[in-house]
């Protein structure tokens, strides 16, 4: 089930409470960490939380999340391929 | 010894923070970094024309990190455990940190759980020993709710900050029996609102 980007976005924003920004500014292709929005190892660890609290997908191993949190499309993809039916 | 000046104060409570820009990642950082940190702006000091190597930072804070602690503890039942980002902020030295990191200050640094009245005695000290020509001084009153009912005593949130340095221009001379930083923040900041 495809999942909305603009919803994600706006989770991710809540979660990592980040201020001043909008859904509309983060760029679905841009890299989440490093350039781009500019996240940190911490905010890896609460993406997982969100993935689990708003989605029910829990990540065991940081590694199986590495390639999904590349951006905002990756991780959409990502949660639609493992989310609870 | 050389003649300590108070360069700037200033005093913060949590009602401030909702006027706060301090960038996109300020509303990451617990309740008692924020205040530190907006207290520390307020002061208006332009650390570029400063050797940062040589600014110090001295804390204190009155209960320590207990109400990010139990802030913390509180999520520990939630989907997904308690935040990782708040558990960056159970140690009370979080707020160092946090202002060293925001202006590059690499001096020594101290942090003490308790009242105001250590913080300017040891920055003092820090520069009368020449570990330091400046200090960032900081004494952070956070006790949320869920905290004043553990350690029984009334809820505030407030912070408040004095740049010591040697010698040079400023609000006024250190004297010998300034200790309360406190009382002395609330004093500078009614003597300027009066003048």
């Amino acid at each position: 089930m495809q999942i909305s980007t603009h919803e994600l976005k706006s989770n991710i924003i809540e979660s990592l409470k980040l201020q001043d920004i909008t859904p509309e500014q983060i760029d679905d292709d841009a890299p989440l960490f490093g350039t781009g929005l500019g996240l940190d190892s911490i905010d890896a660890l609460e993406l997982v939380v969100m993935l689990e609290k708003d989605y029910g997908i829990v990540i065991k191993d940081i590694e199986e999340g590495r390639p999904a949190f590349r951006s905002v499309n990756t991780l959409a993809e990502f949660i639609a391929a493992k989310r609870p039916q | 010894m050389d003649k300590l000046v108070i360069g700037a104060a200033s005093q913060v409570t949590e009602a401030d923070l909702k006027s706060a820009r301090l960038g996109s990642r300020f509303g990451r950082l617990d309740l008692q970094s924020q205040l530190a940190l907006l207290a520390v702006e307020s002061l208006g000091i332009n650390f570029d024309l400063l050797p940062r190597e040589r600014i110090a930072i001295c804390l204190a804070a009155s209960a320590g990190s207990l109400s990010t602690d139990v802030e913390y503890w509180k999520g520990r039942d939630a989907v997904g455990g308690p935040s990782p980002t708040l558990f960056a902020y159970t140690l009370p030295s979080a707020a160092i940190g946090e202002i060293a990191i925001r202006h590059r200050l690499t001096g020594p640094n101290l942090c003490f759980i308790g009242g105001s009245n250590e913080v300017l005695l040891e920055a003092a000290d820090l520069i009368q020993r020449g570990e330091a020509d400046s200090c960032v001084c900081v004494y952070c009153n956070v006790v949320t709710a869920g905290a004043a009912k553990i350690i029984q005593a009334p809820p505030t949130t407030n912070a408040c900050a004095l740049f010591l340095k040697r010698g040079g221009d400023g609000l006024r001379e250190l004297r010998e029996f300034d200790r309360d930083m406190k009382s002395l923040c609330a004093l500078i900041s009614q003597t300027k609102s009066a003048g």
